[in-house]
């Protein structure tokens, strides 16, 4: 196997050839942060969190799916790419509907502790439309809130790549983008069983566990 | 090799979808069940192919499909009015199908004919040079 | 004189529905001259010595994209020609399959030859179904008469999708899947469709090629400017006196064509590449039209002093918004927000801070976008923020004033 040179952040580094910039950046003791990959997954690179200045690219290059190469020299934490992480965060706030700050649920959400890493002040972008769906209780499984999913599709490929089932997919399109099952069918139980294994994976209050409702 | 010919096989999935909607004016939910089976797809993967093109309808269209240019370049020539002029014809919004199910009117992004505009389609066919009586006439000689 | 009749040499003077008048203007005698003397790395050699450029809208250098495919290992490769046109203000490619086909086909026999391609396809948008019967014809007459040995040329048909004509959402589509598109690399010529190496270009790259073999890349490379080679064609729409097709040699000026062929009057702004195209006020038309400077897919949109700044942007916009793929961040929620803040500032309702959001987002968007919409999408807004600021000005607070100008019709 042979071996890439890079440099990252002043430190130079050498890795396995088609280690991804991610994963040097990481092994290197930088972190990246990310929203849509996760280890176990297949990388998507639609959440566009990790993005990480390349020398010599005009755009930022997305980390998570990005194979480093021989001689690259990498920034993760320069000016531009902090401004352009705290845009996206911004951006996935606009239509992720819903109060989180008095949600049990909410606390977990990877999306809020990234805004609060990257100290992301008051909301700078509005849609008077955000995406907002009824929460889906109707599985035992699975509780669905689609107003609070950022479409990072982890639960899409976790299903299919780790649960090995694959019954939900993406459709519509644009910002109307929607995680379903079947034909934006309610979850049921015939098809989806416990295994929990998007839930495990949302990285948002979107899936969780039904909980008895409070009387 | 066999999983190569499992890969060529899901690539007829479009067209197969696309024959639902001529043949049928929409793609039903039993045709989409239909196809997940033979192609050995969960379902929502159909539907996601099948809600993703603006070409396709999963609700029942009119046996004409027509398709008003609302880009740039024929909004420029007043294909508002263009709109206007079938909605009043017609009696219908765009987005609507007519109670007889002869028509459906939609409003779609740049067709490729800018240099006719203002221009729509009405099923495969283009018509350019768009005025109310040319609407009018075109309407009413189809079936 | 700039205006050259070399692309459309055969436009209005063949049937192109039969392949002897074709064969009569010479046809398929560069294909032929390639296959007989040429060997596939001597033609590629010949198209890099060209300069011939992709004309879809990004430009790459045509024989050295070729030159990756054909160095990558596979037993299958892929030709596709990018026949979905869906650029906003672009028929181009329309009129050069529906005038001369058979030149298609040719330079497609000619890439495939050159890459080692067995199979290509065509991706044809939804709207164009009315060409398909044509094209279908024109491959049948070609295998008929021999040209297309070893070749198997497949038409396929978009289901409309402004993003399919993104190379790798046109391959997810061919693929039978959502037009989304994919993150590079791994770029087409190593891994395109079917996971193999594949190559796309535009009809009129692929059209380009038998004036290229038969004439030689010593003559062709004289066209144009340092950077740009050969002749191009243009799509003029708007507020002009003869919208339609122009065949111009690269490095003419904006100028030349607008106001000398189509005959523009009383200019406010020409918006050139289709809706992610860049954006020209009246004083700077003497742009040349060159990949130096701008060109794109082609498209040349003119607008009159009478048409409204903020109203074009907010326009262009919601096409962008309604073609995004929806799969990255930064595209999908960035051009719903961009069309809020451009619908507010079009009403007359804008809030200070609007600008200054705009661009802050546009930022973001160009650096981060995973394909070339989002990426792109800014840009027609940055340009009118450069050249008609005042105008976007003008927008905030102004609801009253601008609610009662456009019931005077104004
Ligand atoms: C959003 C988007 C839309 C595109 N649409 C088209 C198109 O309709 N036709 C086309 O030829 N290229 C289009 N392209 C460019 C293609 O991705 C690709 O670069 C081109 O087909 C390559 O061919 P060429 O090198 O011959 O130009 C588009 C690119 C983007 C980012
Ligand atoms: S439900 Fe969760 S895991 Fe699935 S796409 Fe939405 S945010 Fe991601
Ligand atoms: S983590 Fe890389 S794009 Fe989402």
């Amino acid at each position: 196997m042979s071996a890439t040179k890079a440099v990252i952040n002043g430190t130079e580094i050498k890795v396995k050839a088609g280690t991804t910039i991610l994963e040097a950046a990481r092994q290197a003791g930088f972190e990246v942060p990310t929203l849509c990959h996760h280890p176990e997954l297949t990388p998507s690179g639609n959440c566009r969190m990790c993005v990480v200045e390349v020398e010599g690219s005009p755009r930022l290059v997305a980390s998570c799916h990005t194979p480093l190469a021989q001689g690259m020299v990498i920034q993760t934490h320069s000016d531009k790419v902090l401004a352009a992480r705290k845009a996206v965060v911004e951006l996935l706030l606009t239509a992720h509907t819903g109060p989180c700050v008095n949600d049990s649920r909410a606390s977990a959400c990877e999306l809020h502790k990234l805004a609060a890493e990257l100290e992301v002040g008051p909301p700078r972008f509005q849609v008077q439309a955000p995406r907002f769906y009824p929460v889906e209780n109707d599985s035992p499984y699975v509780r669905r809130d689609m107003s609070r999913c950022i479409l990072c599709r982890r639960c899409v490929r976790a299903c299919r790549e780790v649960a090995k089932k694959g019954i939900l997919s993406m459709a519509y399109r644009g910002f109307q983008s929607k995680v379903v099952f079947e034909a934006d069918d309610p979850l049921n139980s015939e098809q989806c069983k416990d295994c929990g294994v998007c839930i495990e994976f949302c990285p948002t209050s979107a899936l969780s566990k039904p909980v008895e409702e409070v009387a | 090799m066999v999983k190569k010919q499992k890969a060529k096989a899901r690539d007829a999935l479009l067209g197969m979808i696309k024959e639902q909607q001529d043949s049928q004016g929409h793609v039903s939910r039993e045709a989409m069940e239909h196809l997940a089976r033979s192609f050995s797809l969960p379902l929502g993967e159909v539907y996601g192919v099948a809600t993703f093109y603006t070409f396709l309808s999963t609700k029942s269209q009119g046996r004409h499909v027509i398709r008003v240019c609302q880009s740039m370049p024929c909004h420029l020539k007043d294909s508002g009015q263009v709109v206007d002029w079938i909605s009043q014809e017609l009696c219908l919004e765009p987005g609507q199908t007519t109670p007889d199910g002869r028509f459906t009117l939609e409003v779609t992004n740049c067709i490729g004919a800018c240099d006719q505009a203002p221009a729509m389609l009405i099923d495969d066919v283009v018509y350019g040079g768009l005025d109310p009586q040319k609407v009018a006439q075109i309407l009413r000689s189809m079936d | 004189m700039p205006v050259k009749q070399l692309l459309s040499r055969n436009c209005g003077k063949i049937d192109p529905r039969n392949i002897d008048d074709f064969i009569k203007a010479k046809g398929f005698q560069s294909l032929e001259h390639a296959r007989s003397t040429m060997s596939p790395e001597g033609v590629i050699e010949e198209v890099k010595k060209s300069g011939l450029k992709g004309r879809g809208g990004a430009g790459f250098p045509c024989g050295a994209k070729w030159e990756l495919a054909r160095k990558s290992k596979g037993p299958n490769k892929y030709l596709i020609c990018n026949a979905d046109e869906g650029e906003v203000g672009t028929f181009k490619d329309r009129y050069l399959i529906q005038n001369d086909p058979f030149s298609l086909i040719e330079g497609m026999a000619i890439a495939a030859y050159a890459i080692g391609a067995a199979k290509a396809f065509i991706y044809l948008r939804a709207e164009y179904h009315y060409l398909k019967g044509l094209l279908a014809g024109a491959i049948t007459q070609s295998e008929q008469k021999g040209f297309l040995k070893g070749l198997d040329i497949e038409i396929r048909e978009g289901a409309g999708a402004y993003i399919c004509g993104e190379e790798s959402a046109l391959m997810n589509s061919i693929e039978g899947k959502r037009g989304e598109a994919r993150y590079k690399p791994p770029f087409p010529p190593t891994s395109g469709l079917f996971n193999e190496p594949t190559i796309i270009n535009n009809v009129e790259t692929l059209a380009n090629l038998p004036l290229i073999l038969g004439k030689g890349a010593a003559w062709y490379q004289k066209l144009g400017t340092g950077q740009s080679k050969g002749t191009k064609l243009f799509c003029v729409s708007g507020d002009v006196a003869r919208p339609g097709v122009y065949e111009l040699e690269l490095g003419s000026s904006l100028w030349e064509l607008v106001d000398g062929q189509a005959g523009a009057r009383d200019i406010k702004l020409v918006q050139v590449g289709g809706s992610t195209g860049r954006v020209f006020p009246a004083d700077r038309l003497d742009t040349p039209l060159a990949y130096e400077s701008v060109l794109g897919s082609g498209a040349v949109m003119v607008l009159d002093q009478s048409r409204d700044v903020v109203e074009f942007v907010h326009r262009t916009m919601k096409f962008l918004n309604e073609e995004s793929c929806g799969q990255c961040a930064p595209c999908r929620e960035g051009t719903e927000v961009m069309v809020e803040i451009l619908g507010r500032l079009d009403a007359g309702q804008g809030v200070p801070g609007d600008l200054r959001t705009l661009e802050y987002l546009s930022q973001a968007m160009m650096l981060t976008a995973l394909c070339g919409l989002g990426q792109a999408a800014p840009l027609p807004v940055l340009d009118t923020l450069e050249h008609f600021r005042s105008e976007y000005e003008n927008r905030i607070g102004q609801a009253v004033f601008i609610r009662s100008l456009k019931a005077l019709g104004a």
